[in-house]
């Protein structure tokens, strides 16, 4: 546990010093839609680019405008620190405006800052669509993709080695969905926070290495008698992107609730689904991370997303459900209101909250407004 | 939202006071001054666009037209399409649909309420949409919900728009309208570059889905017979801007500076329709006959200064914005709404692959025609991908401020405006290097509560001021 709460908290964390000496390339990439399993196939450690560890916003600020989420500025801001300089190549994604102009601010401050673009630098463009001709688009992108790393790593990704990767993938979420199946009885034997440090981790770490050490943990809690939750509440976290195992800890250190679920872009939300083994690994590929719609930059896809949570608030029975926003994140600012109107009108206790991601100079006001929805669940508990 | 709000169904309302308004130079000066004072917030921009000549006459049955549209589509069982100005409602038209273009609306009631449309800004927020989303969809998409409360506007039908990946916070807003009204809802979406086959022919297949769409939600197939007509409308009406586009360079320019905003607003409103053929005719005319007479069209006839706006411009009460071009002698010399990239435009010769054709011969040929229209109008064709890549923002609006002669260059957006905001100071830094004096206002274009129209003005005159411009 504590190597996947080293690689959560920290962006250069152990796993990726000692690959590094390996003098294996490392490339960093911003969105969920990225099909990680390509740089794995060859050798090349991809890491999912984060915010943590920001100190400050001068850089971040320099190039963004004000009305930009604090996500893609804390990633500018540790560039421009050259905290990325483990990299050897970045891919952006057009997630949503503020992640995808990300591209220009990055090259931009490289003008500034020598040195803090790497050699590789790439731009994915992932379709908001998965219909026939957007997912023909998103296939051609991957294709790009993978001819762009071949020339600039001088790799050759072969459909045998995509599938060995594909396999080593599924192992991990075949592993984090037994443990959510684990924290769905009624006895929770892990925290939300453990839980989401070990997520966060696949994201960064070796896939071998992950694999193995998920397999040891999950072998640990199988074990575990002692149950954590004595009378909290069970609670779901949705909303915009976080890979902030703070937010966890401020929720579970109320003493009122254990997260038991959650559905962010960082979680356990693409590991529902394992990816076809068989067949075209690219299309399988596609499929997987395209076909989902797991994210509201997928417009009109509402009421996939909204059965997705009830499945995932039926599965780990949630009593309630925290909806954070990074405040300019509109897209899951305005699903967040959703979610609460048609949860709230099943009797599904929500708090939608706003706030800014890295640094957490708002932990007082969010504890507050936790801590008053928690006792109002605990209240609304006493009365059954 | 207020309970006086509620007592007036909204569209009704601003229907019938610019038809009001469309009424006035038809009466004598007595019954002027008496119409008057049944518009009163709305008189001083009536008496602009009046005092403008037949454009402005011919501006204002336009948008009285379009809340006719609105206001009877139903009872003469015509589908509401509530859409977004990127989105050309020329083959709407063609569909006979009716199209409410949610950031028109929202313009012409933030320039003709006292208010603005602060209320229904804010009643978006009461049901969930975040304060921080873009204004332009939030005043109209807050009386679109106003359905809900009895009627503040006919309902909507279905929802089409084109902007996921170019403004998500504003294909947001109609995601977030579909939903919360239940109804249906396509995105057209367009990839990151433009001008490549590739991308061409994703236009093409994403706007065949579109009709299909369409004709199944509305129960009209498309008639080709009427979207030659539509088209051939369309490309009378290029012709027209063109012309406008090229006096836009002379110095001084001879289009005044209101022209640029009826313009692009006759385009989002009625491409394709009559009405905006005769709208463009009236302002050709006058435009024409100041060029003959070598003449500004700013009313003091001093050009002082030309000023690109390379984003979009400033709608709140009263025309302000307008008043403020002409009191100072600032020719507005276009903005990224201006611009439509017809291939026959100056400025489309300098960015190959930027512009379309007008093709009727075929079915296919005038689906083509559409769909590569459609992926040109504002913001889905130039800020779609990186700004600094060709064909996108920074080399339009260089070849823009270089063609038509800008003295500085000014952005204005809302703060919605997640895109831009993304990349505009370094957009900003560019366009200095390359000598161009650029200010970055940071108002919001439909509501002054964020920055007062005062502040605005005294900031606009500090940058012309310190750059030695003015």
């Amino acid at each position: 546990m504590n190597v996947f709460h080293d690689a959560a908290t920290h962006v250069e964390c152990e796993s990726i010093h000692q690959w590094k000496k390996t003098g294996k390339p490392v490339v960093g990439y911003t969105c969920s839609y990225t099909p990680a399993e390509i740089f794995h196939a060859v050798d090349i450690l991809p890491v999912r680019l984060r915010g943590i560890e920001t100190e400050g916003m001068e850089i971040g600020d320099t190039y963004f405008g004000p009305f930009i989420c604090s996500f893609p500025k804390c990633i500018l801001q540790l560039a421009g620190k050259g905290k990325f300089s483990f990299l050897d190549g970045a891919i952006i994604t057009p997630g949503c405006d503020g992640m995808r102009r990300l591209d220009e601010c990055w090259r931009k401050a490289g003008e500034d800052f020598k040195g803090i673009v790497p050699d590789y630098f790439y731009y994915f463009d992932v379709p908001h669509k998965a219909e026939n001709h957007g997912m023909a688009w998103y296939l051609d992108e991957i294709r790009a993709l993978i001819k762009s790393i071949e020339d600039h790593f001088h790799v050759n990704v072969t459909d045998e080695k995509l599938t060995a990767a594909i396999r080593e993938f599924n192992k991990g979420r075949r592993l984090l969905g037994e443990i959510e199946t684990l924290r769905s009885q009624d006895n929770v034997v892990v925290s939300g926070t453990d839980v989401f440090a070990a997520t966060v981790a696949g994201t960064v770490m070796p896939r071998e290495e992950y694999t193995r050490l998920l397999e040891d943990w999950l072998a640990e809690l199988k074990t575990r008698i002692q149950a954590l939750n004595t009378g909290e509440s069970r609670v779901m976290l949705v909303g915009s992107i976080s890979d902030e195992i703070d937010l966890f800890k401020l929720i579970e250190d109320t003493d009122k609730a254990i997260i038991v679920g959650e559905n962010l872009c960082f979680g356990i939300r693409y590991e529902g689904n394992e990816i076809r083994e068989d067949g075209d690994p690219i299309e399988a590929l596609a499929q997987h991370y395209l076909g989902s719609s797991v994210c509201p930059r997928m417009y009109g896809k509402y009421k996939e997303r909204l059965a997705m949570l009830k499945e995932k608030i039926h599965q780990s029975r949630a009593e309630g459900v925290i909806m954070q926003n990074i405040r300019f994140c509109d897209l899951h600012g305005a699903e967040n209101a959703l979610f609460e109107r048609d949860l709230e009108a099943m009797g599904i206790p929500c708090l939608r909250v706003e706030r800014e991601y890295g640094p957490h100079i708002d932990a007082g006001r969010m504890k507050l407004r936790i801590n008053a929805f928690l006792e109002r669940m605990d209240a609304a508990r006493r009365q059954l | 939202m207020r309970p006086e709000m509620q007592e007036y169904n909204y569209d009704w309302l601003m229907g019938k006071t610019l038809a009001t308004a469309a009424r006035v130079p038809l009466g004598t000066k007595k019954e002027t001054e008496l119409t008057y004072r049944y518009i009163p917030y709305f008189k001083n921009i009536a008496k602009t666009l009046i005092d403008a000549g037949d454009p402005g006459i011919q501006a204002l049955k336009m948008m009285s037209q379009y809340y006719e549209n609105i206001l009877t589509a139903h009872a003469q069982g015509k589908k509401i399409v509530a859409t977004t100005f990127c989105n050309s409602p020329a083959i709407l038209y063609a569909m006979d649909m009716v199209p409410v273009t949610f950031e028109m609306l929202t313009a012409i009631g933030s320039m003709v309420w006292k208010r603005g449309m602060f209320d229904y800004m804010d009643f978006c927020c009461e049901v969930g949409m975040p304060e921080t989303s873009c204004s332009s969809q939030r005043g109209a998409l807050g009386a679109v919900l106003g359905a809900v409360l009895g009627g503040l506007f006919e309902k909507i039908d279905m929802v089409i728009c084109d902007t996921p990946g170019v403004c998500d916070t504003n294909a947001n807003a109609f995601a977030f309208a579909s939903e919360y009204l239940d109804k249906p809802f396509f995105q057209l979406n367009y990839p990151s570059s433009i001008g490549d086959d590739r991308s061409q022919q994703y236009h093409i297949d994403d706007y065949k889905e579109m009709i299909k769409f369409a004709e199944k939600h509305s129960g009209n197939k498309l008639d080709y017979d009427r979207l030659a007509e539509v088209l051939s409308e369309v490309d009378k009406q290029d012709a027209m801007i063109a012309d406008l586009e090229d006096m836009l360079m002379l110095k001084p320019t001879p289009v005044p500076p209101v022209f640029n905003l009826l313009l692009y607003a006759g385009r989002f409103c009625f491409s394709g329709r009559r009405e905006f053929t005769l709208l463009l005719e009236s302002m050709l005319k006058i435009t024409k006959e100041n060029a003959a007479a070598g003449i500004s069209g700013l009313k003091n006839g001093e050009e002082k200064l030309r000023m690109f706006m390379c984003y979009i411009d400033h709608y709140t009460v009263d025309l302000n914005f307008c008043h403020f071009l002409e009191e100072r002698g600032i020719a507005h010399i276009g903005s990224i709404l201006t611009r439509n990239f017809r291939d026959n435009n100056q400025y489309a010769q300098e960015m190959p692959g930027s512009s379309y054709g007008i093709d009727i011969s075929s079915p296919d040929a005038m689906l083509d025609t559409i769909a590569q229209m459609n992926a040109r109008l504002p913001m889905v064709r130039s800020i779609r991908g990186p700004y600094d890549k060709k064909g996108m923002w920074l080399e339009e609006s260089l070849i823009c401020a270089k063609m038509y002669d800008a003295d500085c260059v000014i952005y204005n957006g809302t703060p919605g405006c997640r895109n831009t905001w993304g990349m505009v100071k370094p957009f900003a830094r560019d366009m200095e290097k390359h000598g161009y004096p650029t200010h970055i206002m940071y108002d919001d274009a439909f509501d002054d509560r964020v920055e007062s129209w005062e502040a605005t003005r005294e900031r606009l005159d500090e940058f012309f001021k310190i750059r030695g411009l003015l």
